[in-house]
């Protein structure tokens, strides 16, 4: 075998020619009954990694170390270029360079000692945590192929009512398309020991997560950043909601503004 | 928070778990990959002022897989020194825990591990690629990036690529057949 278009086969496989191209391609294989089995088999095997590698997430002690040399590293950079700053360095640089060594590793034991109390104190806040590790795992989560979205729908007509048959509640569903945050679908997330519904924005390139679900008496975490995921948390009606994202935080709380309006204009109705 | 960091946080700890998975492709065993994540990370901190354009997950791949060729020259070096023999002892249980055992033969039919199996026996260009598009979802321009080769080479070696793995997988499947008769 190898007909000549294997390789323009493959790249209209993995979308990377244009549209003419593309039909090109497409009349080619009609005809060509070796290419059709191989678009088959790149379907197949894609399919197959797709299902059943094991598809990992660093875990959460790896996590944290890396962040806590992270913190480190940022001290004794800003130590060094604080340093660096000084005039006459060039003339006693050996000092220079160990003196800075030392600050370096003087403020990375207090950049850990900081965050080993700031650790603490978040650990005590026990619930709420696992409210916020359940939010990013399933945010996380949902980026995965084919995990974001089980109802895909621009139409709030559609998504809202998909909601009331798989999920425990009904939250807030408009398309803010012309504020640039388009809705593209929905889905159903177990958190909070409930079916959780979760309405999903593209803005720009990225995806914001709006988690819902029965709030509880107590109250919510405040608004935080964890692992460069904004996370925004308000309450509304009965209904406790997340958003989340990779994106600003003025892009976020943006689209919370507009949900919380629309959510009085629905009331109101 | 430094404004910096919070800037990387925001740009770059997305693609903290992707750094992750793509450091584990890469190299076994796997506090190897916790290694070569840590100090990727920090390199990309260093040089988060150079970063230019929106390919961020892209640039920290590459950082990655930088970091993992450091590595494996270092690993080179050191191999040239013999272990004393007495370790070989102590590490008993590393060599017991390998030996093939009845529960583990019943999960080894898990698809899920049989691939996993087989693309850890891919030559390691083969697995970063697969890996890279099937996994990462990235595009030609993007892997050429990460793995430092030319757009054709990033289509003729998926091709192998894929080629190959689908050939192992068959090759299984047909043994597992001879096994159950």
């Amino acid at each position: 075998m190898q007909c000549v278009e294997t390789l323009r086969v493959q790249a209209y496989f993995d979308s990377e020619v244009d549209a003419v191209s593309a039909a090109d391609i497409e009349r080619h294989i009609e005809h060509c009954a070796e290419c059709g089995a191989h678009l088959r088999n790149l379907e197949g095997t894609r399919v197959m990694i797709r299902n059943d590698l094991t598809y990992s997430r660093a875990p959460p002690q790896l996590r944290a170390r890396v962040l806590r040399a992270l913190r480190k590293e940022e001290t004794a950079l800003a130590a060094r270029s604080a340093k660096a700053d000084k005039p006459g360095r060039l003339v006693d640089r050996s000092g220079w360079f160990q003196s800075s060594f030392w600050l370096g590793a003087l403020g990375g034991a207090g950049a850990t000692a900081i965050a080993a109390t700031a650790l603490f104190f978040v650990l005590s806040v026990s619930s709420n945590t696992r409210l916020l590790n359940d939010v990013l795992g399933a945010h996380v989560r949902s980026l995965m192929p084919s995990h974001l979205i089980d109802v895909v729908s621009t139409d709030h007509h559609t998504v809202k009512p998909w909601f009331a048959g798989h999920t425990d509640v009904s939250p807030v569903v408009a398309n803010f398309e012309q504020q640039s945050y388009k809705l593209i679908g929905g889905r159903a997330d177990y958190l909070d020991h409930q079916r959780s519904a979760v309405v999903v924005y593209q803005h720009g390139q990225h995806v914001i997560n709006v988690f819902s679900w029965a709030a509880g008496a107590g109250s919510l975490p405040r608004d935080t950043t964890r692992s460069g995921y904004h996370m925004a948390f308000w309450k509304q009606g009965d209904l406790a909601y997340c958003a989340v994202s990779d994106t600003g935080w003025d892009e976020l709380l943006g689209l919370v503004h507009l949900m919380r309006s629309a959510g009085t204009h629905d009331a109101r109705e | 928070m430094d404004e910096k960091r919070g800037r990387f946080e925001a740009q770059v700890l997305p693609h903290l778990d992707a750094a992750y998975r793509f450091a584990c492709c890469l190299s076994s065993p796997q506090s190897d990959a916790d290694d070569i994540l840590q100090e990727a990370i920090l390199r990309a901190f260093r040089g988060f002022d150079t970063l230019r354009g929106t390919q961020v997950k892209a640039w920290l791949l590459a950082i990655v897989r930088n970091c993992y060729l450091t590595a494996l020259k270092q690993q080179q070096k050191r191999a040239f020194v013999p272990l004393p023999e007495e370790d070989d002892g102590q590490d008993g249980h590393a060599i017991i825990s390998t030996t093939p055992d009845p529960e583990g033969d019943s999960i080894r039919r898990d698809e899920g591990r049989t691939l996993d199996r087989l693309m850890a026996a891919l030559p390691e260009e083969h697995r970063e690629i697969l890996v890279l598009r099937e996994i990462e979802d990235m595009g030609y321009r993007e892997i050429a990036q990460v793995t430092n080769v030319p757009i054709g080479t990033v289509m003729s070696r998926l091709a192998r690529a894929r080629a190959s793995l689908k050939t192992q997988w068959e090759k299984e499947v047909a043994g597992e057949a001879r096994a159950v008769r």
